[in-house]
């Protein structure tokens, strides 16, 4: 921090572009460097016993690809998760057994989330697993279904037991079933983002090293001036991740056609509070209940209608279309819908957090430079199929 | 032992002693009427960690002593408060503790204590700032 400081007291004489650096003042060199370092370690998840099982991981990733686990055999997790899409589906909104309201968020960087899906319905890897594993309109599968298709096959059968030290065949289906989604959670939670140009720019900040942080093209530059400054984007998309976890309204409207609105986060409340396989309930495998925290002491408010999760901007170019229901194509689409925010569309009862920023057309594209600088050169490299993954007798 | 015992159960029952209690380490605020030291656990509040909220209240001078505490935070200038609701469970002799909190972004917060006693509610607030 003491660096950052210097480094900024240095570079307030500068002039816009001179010797490559775009001119900070401390507050947003401090800001900046909140949003690292990357990558940030993944914990293993108390609550799901083959969270970090090497073993686990190997069915896990099996699981990921296999469309066994719906209900006519033909939706696997991947269908949406795309791995050379960075794991999300390139559509507005999803397809599954049915096409859903929402679209498909990304998996990468999921073991660091503290909510899941668009709504924050579930508040585990694996709870979000069993939730579209289960809705008829994803893979639309049944406890008898998955347990059925891992006790069929032989190799799944003895992944299954050797990650979890019991018999598919001696445990019922709704456990066989929430063995498989902790085995997809342990592989998911594998899934992490590298670094990006944007990170090398932030740790030479953090370093004082003006050589280095001159390598930052300065079109991003000026896009991470706006982020943390003029934009206010930062309130938000916060830290490391880029995402507070939580939950706003931002003038996106979630009328879904006649009659029928998709309520965000108020549903998604509703929706955790009655799932039995919350943290709170019977398969979380965390004694403590530490890891249940959040569960026991989220607030239903009226507010939390209309309301999405703030998603990460790593990888954020890869994975257009966005917003929750997919309705901006392009990111310069979602710089403008903050640049023209229409004010009439946040709710009555919401948050006094957005205005209209008023871009100019220079700025919107610096911004876009910005988000840009977010990706990781090596996201689309993952194969579409499954990988090499340990057999098992 | 069994004497300092004794001392702290009678300054906990007479009100007019009961501000000196509230001398324990940590931040305070007060009223006319009230004082309250908390201090977080942890000590530093870091946006989306979970956080609890040690307090103890106080009656100043000859007031009513307090006998509940809520604990809430908001952000005034954005018009919210925390996704969370904290539960604070009174653990005796003025001192409670309250978990579940969660601050979800950086910004200008203020810390809610609500204090009940003689018949009426009392608000204290704390300002926190998080970057």
């Amino acid at each position: 921090m003491k660096a950052a400081l210097v480094f900024a007291a240095a570079l307030v004489p500068l002039s816009a572009g001179a010797n490559g650096l775009v001119p900070l003042g401390p507050q947003e060199i401090r800001r900046i460097v909140s949003h690292g370092p990357w990558p940030q370690p993944v914990l293993r998840d108390p609550s799901n016993r083959a969270s970090g099982n090497p073993q686990a991981i190997a069915l896990g990733a099996r699981l990921f690809f296999d469309a066994r686990l719906s209900a006519n055999g033909t939706v696997a997790c991947a269908t949406c998760h795309v791995p050379s899409r960075a794991w999300t589906d390139g559509r507005a909104r999803a397809i599954g057994l049915a096409q859903l309201d929402r679209n498909t968020p990304s998996v990468v960087n999921a073991g660091l989330a503290r909510w899941f899906g668009w709504d924050g319905g579930a508040d585990s890897i694996w709870s979000q697993g069993l939730r579209a594993m289960l809705d008829p309109r994803e893979m639309g599968a049944s406890p008898a279904l998955v347990a059925g298709a891992i006790r069929a096959d032989p190799g799944l059968a003895c992944m299954h037991d050797a990650a979890f030290g019991a018999g598919a065949a001696a445990r019922d289906d709704t456990q066989v079933m929430v063995d498989a989604s902790k085995s997809i959670a342990a592989f998911v939670a594998t899934l992490n983002s590298g670094r990006t140009s944007f990170d090398e720019f932030r740790d030479a900040l953090a370093r004082g090293d003006r050589a280095a942080a001159a390598r930052y093209p300065l079109a991003s530059q000026r896009g991470a001036k706006i982020f943390v400054g003029k934009g206010n984007c930062s309130v938000c998309h916060f830290g490391p991740s880029f995402t507070n976890g939580e939950f706003h309204e931002v003038g996106v409207p979630f009328m879904l056609g006649a009659g029928k609105v998709d309520p965000g986060r108020h549903g998604g409340i509703k929706r955790l509070q009655g799932d039995r396989f919350n943290l709170l309930g019977q398969y979380s495998d965390d004694a403590s209940g530490a890891s249940a925290t959040k569960t026991r002491h989220v607030e239903m408010q009226h507010a939390n209608f209309g309301q999405f999760k703030t998603p990460s901007l790593r990888n954020v170019a890869l994975t257009a279309p966005y917003m929750h229901d997919g309705r901006l194509a392009a990111l310069r689409d979602v710089v403008r819908h903050y640049s023209e925010l229409d004010m009439e569309r946040i709710h009555v009862h919401g948050e006094q957090l957005l205005r209209p920023l008023k871009l100019t057309p220079g700025e919107s594209a610096d911004l876009v430079a910005f988000l840009e600088s977010l990706g990781d050169p090596r996201a689309g490299e993952a194969p579409d199929r499954l990988p090499a993954v340990p057999g098992c007798r | 032992m069994i004497a300092a015992r004794w001392l702290v159960a009678l300054a906990a029952a007479v009100p007019v002693l009961a501000a000196a209690q509230c001398d324990a380490p940590g931040a305070k605020i007060e009223s006319d009427r009230i004082v309250v030291v908390y201090r977080t656990v942890p000590p530093k509040i870091a946006v989306g960690q979970h956080f609890a909220v040690e307090a103890r209240v106080c009656a100043k001078g000859a007031g009513p002593a307090p006998t509940a505490l809520r604990v809430d935070a908001d952000m005034p200038a954005h018009r919210h408060g925390m996704n969370y609701r904290a539960k604070v469970s009174p653990k005796g002799e003025g001192r409670y503790v309250a978990e579940g909190l969660l601050f979800h972004m950086p910004g200008e917060w203020r810390l809610l204590f609500d204090v009940d006693g003689g018949g009426r509610t009392e608000r204290l607030a704390a300002n926190i700032t998080l970057e």
